[in-house]
């Protein structure tokens, strides 16, 4: 083994470079290759920044300013001047962009105006024309936020507020009614009274013109004398007036109801439990009243009991929830253990849980990196009843409709959110190192709605992920080999891609001078995707470019490649929760497969000299009903047919003894010696749709049975 | 948005209502009036859908049909001439927790009132609306209505009338947004109790047209048709009305028929002999007027006031100083 080889294989190894073979990659300002395209992001459209919009919907509070100008866009460039309005708008956008980056959280309306002078619209009129026609079309205003520490907080802020301002508005209205319907009782039992019914109280009703046309003293006199005299009782009128009170105590202020502290929140919702309780009460009382079915004696008990034992789900979810934004990095033993409370209780809280480094240093002895980071979605996920969002800040805007669903969620929702910013990155950008981390499995996105079904497939998805059924996603690279030839190659983003960009791991990956690579070499892909043992002496690597854009092959030590195995394998784990790769459907595939085989091979043996089966008749489609057969009824009893009786009275006038109506109202034989056969024989004679069938006659006696039986022929 | 508690307890002691709870009295209608059949179908609805009595309420104009709200145990309004639908249609819009049904004749719909069925129909709001079809004017003994046959005699035709009698289902087949059509006759007491329950379900303007038979004035008008199941025609479908095996014995006649096919359903309608029966129509797609227009505003008496003197304001004319 020659030096070179002997020196990556000890680096791999050991983590150490004992020559001058290997170069360490510090001050090279190396990043995977992957992300060579991506030095200046000011120059890209993509999602950032964010404009969080002033009263919008829950659907359209969190725009992309790219969309609101791809929009504006659509609107307004049309005609001759459209593409000169086109690069104009664009042109700001891009000036947007940079101005969005150096003031974080401005209005979007000054940002616009101050970058509109910036670019010289006062001077230059065809620009100015273009930008105020974009901002006319442009109609929304809110906060610009840009893609950094401060984005998690902000935006969720923002949602919550929306969703909140939502919730209250029904709540108030709702509140109001109840205090109109419950407060009409009131006015209608004044209404009723000697008072309501007074002269003077009638005259104020007809108003100031027309008093002279009426004679109120005799109208009341009148009225007190006919009129309904009841009214409602002392304890009820108390009740009614008390419910009014209750309701009327409820208020929402958004800032009492956001919290930078789980403890804090706990506290706080446990202090206004009670006031909540009354209001829920009053509203169910409220409710029974209006419909008119309050009983004292059945629900006075129920109500002075009431929220004893907390209050039912339905009813929390009326009200306000909490918004709890921590950050991972800060919290204490306290702060988690209250965290825990909050998931596992159910309280109406939406949690924000914001991560800046995922990669921090491990405990001594404990492994590698980030093992130490808790990993609060996971186990949310594992409590059942709790709404989880894990995601970046690179691919929020593409689960804003998840963070409204969990802000909606009537239960407790957990937001985790890697913001990107965690400092030890270089001048790679919070966006692209939230991107890279998604992209590395490092912190997969994942949604898991308990609302959304009883099974995991309904209530879990992986969709948001690059390739979600791929271990890493795999991307096409170009580049330009020593004789400038274009080369294209496919290259997969791992978790060591990730970790590449963190200065603080750069010591577990050594830079191989071109001279010295060798086609041993393999992708962190290929290394891992084969047992470690069957590719003896092939070491694994990533393709870099430094800081001049030249390719770099970087070598990666045993203990990185471990975590990306470790990172891998917990991405299995996602990914058969998502139904990709399951192994309990593997094996039942695999299971049935084998016994289909095992079945077509045994019919086959059967089938040898035996003649094919005739082909089966097709079935015809009948439009008709099959018609049931009934039991024949002896034509000596009498009987009806009680399903065709159209409830026509002619029988039951005859008698009404031996005709009688059932519990549909038709016609049936309830005594046949409650009268005569001339009264069957009549009583069919008169049916109008011939239902009554007199049988024969009963007694021997009757007088003229002869003439009887001749008429009842016809209905035997 | 009401609390659990209150559903809960509104649904614990929930009252059982029986046949009897819905019964207001003996009807006068004459003995073997097609009323009775159709007043024992509703009645056995209520009872079967647990209608709460107090949350029932029954309009209806001027005939013979237009008894029927003081024969049932419910709130009930029994207004004038040709008006039952805009009163109806006044309930619905106030007290949209109501179940709203209508009863009308074919004088009291399709003559005097013709204009407002018209736009009901279009409106789509959510109610049942009962046709009670008998060919003619009992309540003021035997004349000539827009459903009589053409040379029918009557008090005011006394030499036949000279005009193709109106169907009243093409008619509301051809209004925009019509969303149920159904066709009973009053002598297949089940089919006709399977139909008045597919179009109370319907959410939106459910009108049946009910074939009724009037002993009194036209004894014999169909006396052909009930004596020959041949001449009635069952639809039937998987969406629509399923036809039992005891009924499918008797009457042979069927058609299946997609209550969703608009076109068919107009052909269907145009036939007279043999009389269909079933969904002709429905879609419950179409939205219901009172949705349109529902707001938020609560109707308190400032709101109605204030709203009633921005419109007087209009046309006051103010004294000059």
């Amino acid at each position: 083994m020659d030096a070179a080889r002997q020196a990556q294989v000890a680096f791999y190894l050991t983590g150490k470079r004992p020559g001058a073979e290997l170069e360490p990659v510090e001050g090279l300002n190396v990043r995977p290759a992957l992300l060579s395209r991506y030095r200046d992001l000011s120059a890209l459209r993509y999602d950032y920044p964010l404009v969080l919009v002033d009263g919008a919907s829950l659907d359209g509070c969190v725009r992309a300013l790219s969309g609101l100008v791809d929009d504006t866009l659509r609107e307004i460039a049309h005609g001759e001047d459209g593409e000169r309005v086109s690069h104009h708008v664009l042109r700001m956008e891009k000036a947007l962009r940079k101005a969005a980056a150096e003031a974080p959280g401005a209005r979007l309306s000054e940002l616009w105006t101050a970058t509109a002078d910036k670019l010289g619209a006062g001077e230059d009129e065809a620009l100015r024309d273009s930008l105020d026609r974009a901002r006319a079309a442009l109609s929304v205003d809110g906060t610009v936020v840009d893609c950094d520490g401060a984005l998690p907080y902000r935006l969720f802020s923002h949602v919550w507020r929306v969703s909140q301002g939502i919730k209250a508005q029904h709540l108030s209205r709702e509140i109001a009614r109840l205090v109109h319907r419950v407060s009409n009782i009131l006015q209608a039992d004044v209404a009723r009274s000697e008072r309501g019914r007074s002269a003077n109280t009638l005259k104020a009703s007809v108003g100031g013109l027309d008093t002279d046309a009426f004679d109120f003293e005799a109208l009341s006199q009148v009225l007190i004398r006919t009129a309904n005299r009841t009214t409602i009782t002392k304890t009820r009128r108390r009740r009614l007036e008390q419910l009014i009170v209750a309701l009327q105590a409820y208020d929402f202020e958004p800032d009492a109801f956001r919290f930078d502290s789980c403890s804090e929140a706990l506290t706080a919702w446990r202090e206004r439990l009670p006031v909540l309780v009354d209001v829920a009460r009053a509203m169910a009382m409220a409710e029974l009243e209006i419909a008119g079915d309050y009983r004292e004696d059945r629900h006075d008990m129920f109500f002075d009991g009431y929220g004893a034992d907390g209050l039912p789900p339905d009813d929390i979810a009326l009200f306000a929830d909490y918004l709890v934004c921590v950050n991972a990095a800060t919290m204490s033993a306290e702060e988690q253990a209250a965290l825990m409370e909050i998931l596992s209780s159910g309280l109406p809280m939406k949690v924000l849980v914001q991560s800046d480094d995922i990669l921090k240093d491990t405990l001594p002895g404990a492994g590698g990196f980030g093992r130490s980071a808790p990993h609060f979605a996971n186990m949310a996920m594992g409590l059942n009843e709790v709404y989880v969002l894990q995601a970046t800040a690179s691919h929020i805007l593409r689960c804003s409709q998840q963070i409204a669903h969990g802000m909606l969620y009537p239960g407790t929702a957990l937001f985790s959110v890697f913001s990107g910013a965690s400092g030890f990155a270089g001048d790679v950008p919070p966006y692209l190192l939230a991107a890279a981390a998604t992209e590395s499995r490092a912190f997969p996105v994942f949604a898991y709605d308990p609302s959304a079904g009883h099974d995991w497939a309904s209530r879990f998805s992986l969709a948001n992920n690059p390739q979600p059924e791929a271990d890493w996603p795999e991307h096409t690279f170009d580049y330009e080999d020593e004789d400038r030839k274009r080369v294209t190659d496919t290259v997969a983003f791992t978790f060591v891609d990730f970790v590449a960009l963190d200065e603080r791991y750069a010591r577990h990956l050594a830079r191989v001078p071109s001279s010295h690579w060798v086609d041993a070499m393999t992708s962190v892909g290929e290394a891992l995707a084969n047992d470690p043992g069957d590719q003896p002496g092939r070491l694994p690597g990533i393709l870099m470019v430094d800081g001049a854009d030249q390719l770099q092959k970087v070598l990666v030590d045993e203990k990185l490649l471990r975590e990306a195995r470790r990172c891998r394998e917990s991405w299995h784990s996602l990914q058969e929760l998502g139904g990709i790769h399951n192994s309990y459907a593997e094996r039942m595939l695999a299971d049935e497969r084998r016994q289909r085989a095992e079945e077509a091979e045994l019919a086959a043996e059967k089938a040898e000299g035996t003649p094919p089966p005739p082909a089966e008749a097709a079935a015809e489609q009948v439009a008709t009903v099959e018609p049931e057969l009934e039991p024949e009824l002896s034509p000596d009893e009498p009987y009806i047919e009680t399903a065709r009786c159209t409830t026509c009275n002619e029988c039951t006038q005859i008698n009404d003894k031996m005709f009688a109506y059932n519990e549909n109202q038709q016609a049936f034989i309830a005594d046949p010696d409650a009268g005569t056969y001339a009264q069957l024989v009549e009583a069919a004679e008169s049916c109008q749709v011939a239902i009554i069938h007199p049988g024969k006659p009963r007694n021997p006696d009757e007088p003229g049975l002869d003439g009887l039986l001749a008429r009842a022929e016809p209905f035997l | 948005m009401a609390t659990a508690a209150s559903h809960c307890l509104l649904r614990l002691y929930e009252e059982r209502h029986e046949l009897e709870d819905y019964q207001g009295g003996v009807p006068r209608w004459c003995t073997g009036c097609g009323d009775n059949a159709i007043l024992a179908a509703v009645q056995r609805l209520c009872r079967d859908e647990q209608l709460r009595p107090e949350k029932t309420v029954f309009v209806s104009g001027i005939g013979c049909s237009s008894r029927f709200p003081h024969y049932m145990k419910t709130y009930g309004f029994h207004g004038i001439h040709g008006r039952a639908l805009p009163v109806a249609e006044g309930v619905r819009m106030a007290r949209k927790d109501l179940h709203v049904f209508v009863n009308t004749g074919d004088g009291d719909c399709c003559s005097i009132g013709a204009a407002h069925w018209i736009h009901a129909i279009r409106y789509n709001m959510n109610m049942t609306v009962f046709l009670h079809d008998n060919q003619i004017y009992g309540l003021t003994k035997m004349q000539a209505s827009p459903t009589s046959p053409k040379g029918l005699r009557s008090n005011t035709t006394p030499r036949g009338t000279f005009l193709e009698a109106m169907q009243p289902l093409t008619v509301t087949l051809g209004v925009q947004n019509v969303s149920f059509v159904a066709q009973a006759v009053d002598w297949i007491p089940e089919l006709l109790y399977d139909i008045v329950s597919a179009a109370f379900r319907h959410r939106g303007f459910s009108f049946i047209r009910i074939v009724q038979r009037c002993p009194e004035w036209l004894p014999t008008m169909f006396e052909p048709w009930l004596h020959d199941p041949e001449r009635v025609r069952l639809l039937h479908h998987d969406d629509g009305i399923k036809i039992s095996p005891t009924l499918a014995r008797v009457y042979r006649n069927q058609e299946r028929h997609d209550p969703r096919n608009i076109d068919r359903a107009r052909e269907i309608a145009s036939c007279v002999d043999p009389i269909p029966v079933g969904i002709l129509y429905r879609n419950p797609e179409v939205p219901c007027y009172e949705d349109l227009r529902e707001t938020d505003h609560l109707r308190t008496t400032q709101f109605i006031k204030s709203g009633l003197e921005a419109e007087f304001d209009k046309f006051t004319v103010w004294p000059s100083a």
